[in-house]
């Protein structure tokens, strides 16, 4: 059977346009949250990588399923990420973040049926430039309501 | 290949992933209301947020290595894992060097049920 092709959204910018900081007090809230104590050398959670970038990336995450005629509430899954570190993460130092979508793949799987894999990538910056990280997602969008 | 110590999440809290929808400013309902869960037909209990989980790994690998930087990090998310849930994150050493060590990791439900699996890069 033959659908029709995901949205052309290859390309589109996910550049950020307010600087994130990493607050010392949430940071140590998400440390104990996950059964650990805060660094107490000024160094944020690497865990930050993924809020940090997804936070203050130009779109909400609602917004990122509607430019892939996605609706949210139909449940994004996280399928894969992976990050590479050039440095640790710092609290209370601002960051920003660049990036973009890097595909929209319509597939069919017998597990989930007809679904978009969205992939995306995102930088987090130094206010210098510098780049701190580089981390790229893949969501699994499902499609069922194509499949009726 | 050497096993890195386990880091376990005895019983996964709800009100963690409360507080976690606030550090994502995500408030899917999935991450806070059983019933909603339940209309998705995904379970009847609350399902953690996938950086949270990721966050197991990493606090296991910081352990292993005291004085490491993780500069790199790859995960597939298998599985969900849901509020009461007994977590552990483990891992071995597949690769070691002076200065740095590959590692395979993993994180695992209730003892057998994968969560997620991947590789990590630690900075020695």
């Amino acid at each position: 059977m033959d659908y029709p092709p995901p949205p052309d959204v290859t390309g589109r910018s996910l550049d950020g346009s307010d600087p994130y900081i990493i607050d010392p007090a949430e940071n140590a809230a998400l440390c104990r949250s996950t059964g650990v104590e805060p660094a107490t050398d000024g160094t944020a959670h690497p865990a930050y990588y993924y809020i940090a970038t997804q936070v203050a990336m130009g779109q909400t995450v609602a917004g990122l399923c509607a430019l892939c005629d996605f609706d949210v509430e139909q449940g994004p899954m996280m399928a894969s990420s992976s990050v590479r570190f050039q440095a640790p993460l710092r609290t209370g130092h601002p960051y920003r973040v660049t990036g973009e979508i890097a595909g929209l793949t319509r597939k069919s799987s017998r597990k989930l049926g007809l679904m978009d894999l969205l992939e995306y990538r995102l930088r987090l910056h130094e206010a210098d430039g510098t780049t701190v990280l580089e981390t790229t997602n893949v969501w699994v969008l499902p499609r069922r309501e194509l499949m009726q | 290949m050497t096993a890195l110590t386990p880091f376990t999440i005895p019983c996964v809290s709800a009100d963690a992933m409360r507080d976690w929808a606030r550090f994502l400013r995500d408030p899917n309902p999935i991450h806070l209301d059983p019933d909603v869960v339940r209309a998705k037909g995904l379970g009847d209990r609350v399902i953690n947020q996938g950086p949270a989980n990721l966050a197991y790994i990493i606090n296991m690998l910081l352990a292993a290595f005291p004085g490491g930087h993780i500069t790199a990090l790859e995960s597939r998310f298998i599985d969900n894992a849901y509020a009461g849930d007994r977590l552990t994150a483990g891992g071995r050493v597949v690769e070691a060097g002076k200065a740095h060590a590959t590692c395979e990791v993993w994180l695992i439900a209730d003892g057998n049920r994968p969560i997620i699996q991947g590789t990590a890069t630690i900075t020695l």
